[in-house]
C-alpha cells in the first residue's frame, strides 16, 4: 500500500462574490466591516449559477469529492450557510463525495449541527464528509459579539464532543457543560454512515487545533497556508497521535493547493497569476485587529505569526514569495503532476483539496483548469499507485 | 522620588505582583485594560502615602488565570488579595476597566473604603457618549486613542513595534477581552452605585478618545455626594498625560488627614 492507492481529489470553490467596485481601494477590508449597500441579488445569483455549474462538472470529470465551506459578511464567501448550500449540491449529484467544511460551530447549537449534518448524511445517501473548522477570526467579529473569542477553543471542544457523542451512544442523553447544557439530547435523524461520516478538524497549523485533531482521532485538514507549514503541521499531527496511541492513515490528513494547470509553465503562470493576485488582494483582504480578535490565539502562537512576515503579511506578500513558499503550483501538467505527488509522499496524505477558481477568473479559465487538471493531472498522479500503468497519452487540452 | 518595591502574592493560586512604594496610610490603584506606561507617573502619590500597585492577573508580571472572566472575579480578587495585604481599610483609585473594578468593590465592602477615586471609569452604558470599542480599534491608531499627548508612549513603545511588544500586548487585550468582550459596561451597575457612601471623586481628561469625558455626569448623579474635577487637553492615559491628576488625587484622599 502506498500514498497513491487510494488518492483522492476533492474540488473546493471558495463561492467568491465577483464584483469588485471601482474604488475598491478605499476599503481596508473585504471582510466583516465591507459595506453590504455593495451587494447585488442579482449578480450572486448569477454567481451561484456559476459555481453550480463548476461544481457538478467536477462529478462530470472524476473529481472524488466536491467540498464547500462557510464564511460570514465578505465577498470572499457567498456560503454564509454551509449546509443550505451543501443540501442543493447533495440533490444534484450521484456519485461524489460531499465535504462540509464547515460550520463555524461556536456560531450555532452543537446539537443543530449534529442534526443538520446527520440530515445531509442521509439525505445523500451517505456520501458526506464533515471538516469542523474553529472559524476565522473574522467570524467573531461578524456572527457572534457574544461568543468571546477567549473561549473559542474551549467551546469548541466542548460542542465538537457533543456532536460525537449524540451520534454515537444512543439518547436521550444528559450533559451538563461549561458551556452548554441539554436535559435530552436525542438527535434526529441521526448519520448514515457508522459511526458517523469522516471527520476533520479545519486548521491552519497551530499547535492547538493539532492537539484537538489528535484527541479525538479526527483527520486533519489543513487550510491554505504555506505548503511547508502544512507538511509541518502534518508531521506534528502525526507524531501527536502516535504520543495518543493511534496511527495516522494517508486518509486522515487534507492539504489544500492553490492549483492551475495549462499546456506550458509559462501559459500557466500567465493565465493565473492576476487573479490569483486579485485572490488575495481583494477577497482576501482582512486587517490584522479583524484577523486576530484578542484569545483567539494564545500569545505564543501569536508571536508565531507576528515573526512571520508570510503569515503576518499574507496578502502584501508578492507572487514569487507565494510561489517561493510554495502557496501555489500553477505550471504544466507534468509540473503539477510531480508537484502534487512529492508532497503527497512527503506528507503521507491521500486527500487533496484543490483550487482551481481563483479570485476573479472567468469561467472559460476556471473550466479549461478543471478539464486540464482532471485529464491531465490526476493520471499522472494516480500512475505512482501500486502497479498502475502510465497513463493515456496526452490529452490535447481545451483550448 | 521614592521608587517601587516589587511583592509577590499567590491569590488563588495566581502569582499576583504587587509594586508598593512609601508609606502612610494605604493606597491602592487598580490600573485598567493595559500596562503598557507603567505607574512611574503615580510616584508623587508615594510622598504622602502608601501607594500599592497591584498587577490584575493577565497583566504585566502577574500570571494568567483564565478563569476571571467577569468583573465580580476580580473583585473577589481583591478581597482576597486586600486580606492577604492586610488592608482592612484603605483609599482606593481606579482607573478605566480597575474603575469599574473599583466602583464594584466599593459597592460591596463600603466599610472598606475610606475614599474612592474613579479615574475615566469603565462600566456605566451611557448612550449619548459611547465608549469606543477597544478591541476593533487598529493596532497603529490604538496611542491615539489612549493619550491626547503621544509623548507619554516614548520610552515605552518600541518604534516600530516587536513581535514580542504586540505579542505581549495581545496578551493584556486577551485578558480584557475575557472580561470586556461581550460588552464594556454592566447593565446592573447603576442600580448599585447609591452604596457608594464614602467621598468619592471622579477624575476625567476632557479629551479622552477611549471612554468620553461625556460619561462623567451619569457617574456624578448616581454616587451621592460624588466630585466631578475634569482636566482640559487630558486624554485617557490621566496619569501619565498630566502631574494635576496626581496632585488631584493628593489633595482628595489626603483632606482629612490634615484636618
Amino acid at each position: 500500500m502506498n500514498v497513491f492507492d487510494d488518492i483522492q481529489f476533492y474540488l473546493f470553490n471558495h463561492h467568491h462574490y465577483i464584483d469588485e467596485p471601482p474604488d475598491s481601494d478605499k476599503y481596508e477590508s473585504t471582510w466583516v466591516t465591507y459595506p453590504n449597500a455593495n451587494f447585488r441579488p442579482d449578480v450572486a445569483h448569477e454567481l451561484y449559477q456559476r459555481w453550480t455549474r463548476e461544481m457538478l462538472l467536477a462529478e462530470e470529470l472524476g473529481f472524488d469529492a466536491i467540498a464547500v465551506n462557510e464564511h460570514h459578511q465578505t465577498v470572499y464567501s457567498l456560503q454564509p450557510g454551509t449546509t443550505v448550500r451543501a443540501g442543493y449540491l447533495a440533490a444534484l449529484t450521484k456519485r461524489v463525495k460531499i465535504l462540509v467544511a464547515g460550520i463555524p460551530i461556536n456560531l450555532s447549537w452543537p446539537s443543530r449541527v449534529a442534526e443538520e449534518y446527520a440530515m445531509l448524511d442521509v439525505m445523500s445517501g451517505g456520501r458526506m464528509e464533515f471538516g469542523f473548522p474553529l472559524g476565522t477570526g473574522m467570524e467573531y467579529w461578524s456572527n457572534a459579539g457574544q461568543i468571546n473569542p477567549t473561549t473559542a477553543r474551549d467551546r469548541f471542544r466542548e460542542s465538537l464532543g457533543i456532536i460525537l457523542k449524540t451520534w454515537t451512544e444512543d439518547g436521550p442523553i444528559r450533559h451538563d457543560g461549561r458551556f452548554y447544557n441539554y436535559r435530552y439530547l436525542n438527535v434526529w435523524p441521526r448519520p448514515m454512515q457508522k459511526p458517523y461520516p469522516k471527520i476533520y478538524i479545519v486548521g491552519s497549523g497551530s499547535k492547538a487545533t493539532v492537539d484537538l485533531a489528535a484527541d479525538f482521532r479526527a483527520g486533519y485538514s489543513i487550510v491554505f497556508t504555506p505548503i511547508q507549514q502544512q507538511l509541518k503541521a502534518m508531521a506534528n499531527f502525526r507524531e501527536i497521535a502516535e504520543e495518543r496511541g493511534w496511527t495516522v492513515q494517508p486518509d486522515d490528513t487534507i492539504f489544500t493547493v492553490i492549483c492551475y494547470v495549462a499546456d506550458t509553465d509559462e501559459e500557466a503562470v500567465r493565465e493565473a497569476r492576476p487573479h490569483i493576485e486579485k485572490f488575495f488582494s481583494w477577497m482576501h483582504r482582512v486587517p490584522n485587529q479583524l484577523l486576530s480578535p484578542p484569545g483567539y490565539v494564545s500569545r505564543d502562537e501569536f508571536l508565531r505569526r507576528a515573526q512571520s512576515a508570510a503569515l503576518s503579511e499574507g496578502t502584501k506578500a508578492t507572487w514569487d514569495d507565494m510561489v517561493s513558499i510554495g502557496r501555489i503550483i500553477c505550471g504544466s501538467p507534468d509540473t503539477v503532476a510531480d508537484t502534487l505527488s512529492h508532497w503527497a509522499q512527503e506528507a503521507q496524505c491521500s486527500r487533496m483539496l484543490m483550487v482551481l477558481q481563483h479570485g476573479d477568473m472567468p469561467e472559460w479559465k476556471a473550466v479549461k483548469n478543471m478539464h486540464m487538471f482532471a485529464k491531465e493531472v490526476i493520471p499522472r498522479v494516480r500512475a505512482r499507485a501500486t502497479g498502475a500503468t502510465a497513463p493515456e497519452p496526452a490529452f490535447a487540452g481545451v483550448k | 522620588m521614592a521608587a517601587y518595591a516589587q511583592e509577590r502574592h499567590t491569590i488563588n493560586g495566581i502569582e499576583t505582583v504587587v509594586q508598593v512604594a512609601g508609606e502612610g496610610e494605604p493606597l491602592v490603584y487598580l490600573h485598567g485594560a493595559g500596562t503598557v506606561t507603567g505607574f512611574d507617573a503615580l510616584l508623587p502619590l508615594a510622598e504622602r502615602f502608601k501607594l500599592i500597585v497591584p498587577f490584575h492577573p493577565g497583566f504585566g508580571p502577574s500570571a494568567d488565570d483564565p478563569a476571571i472572566d467577569d468583573v465580580h472575579d476580580y473583585r473577589r480578587h481583591y478581597l482576597d488579595l486586600f486580606d492577604e495585604l492586610g488592608l482592612q481599610e484603605l483609599s482606593l483609585i481606579g482607573h478605566s476597566m480597575g474603575g469599574w473594578i473599583a466602583a464594584n468593590f466599593a459597592a460591596d465592602h463600603p466599610e472598606r473604603v475610606r475614599r474612592l477615586v474613579l479615574v475615566a471609569p469603565l462600566g456605566l452604558k451611557v448612550d449619548e457618549h459611547p465608549t469606543e470599542d477597544l478591541f476593533a480599534i487598529p493596532g497603529p491608531e490604538l496611542a491615539t486613542y489612549l493619550a491626547a499627548d503621544l509623548s507619554v508612549f516614548e520610552g515605552h513603545v518600541p518604534v516600530p513595534p516587536t513581535p514580542e511588544f504586540l505579542a505581549d500586548g495581545y496578551r493584556e487585550m486577551t485578558s480584557a477581552a475575557r472580561v470586556l468582550w461581550a460588552r464594556p459596561y454592566d447593565l446592573k451597575l447603576s442600580r448599585w452605585l447609591h452604596r457608594l457612601t464614602m467621598p468619592t471623586l471622579i477624575l476625567w481628561g476632557d479629551a479622552d478618545r477611549m471612554i468620553p469625558s461625556g460619561q462623567a455626569p451619569a457617574w456624578a448623579e448616581l454616587i451621592p455626594g460624588a466630585e466631578v474635577r475634569m482636566l482640559p487637553g487630558v486624554g485617557h492615559l490621566v496619569f501619565d498625560e498630566s502631574p494635576e491628576a496626581a496632585e488631584a488625587v493628593a489633595g482628595f484622599v489626603g483632606e482629612e488627614l490634615t484636618v
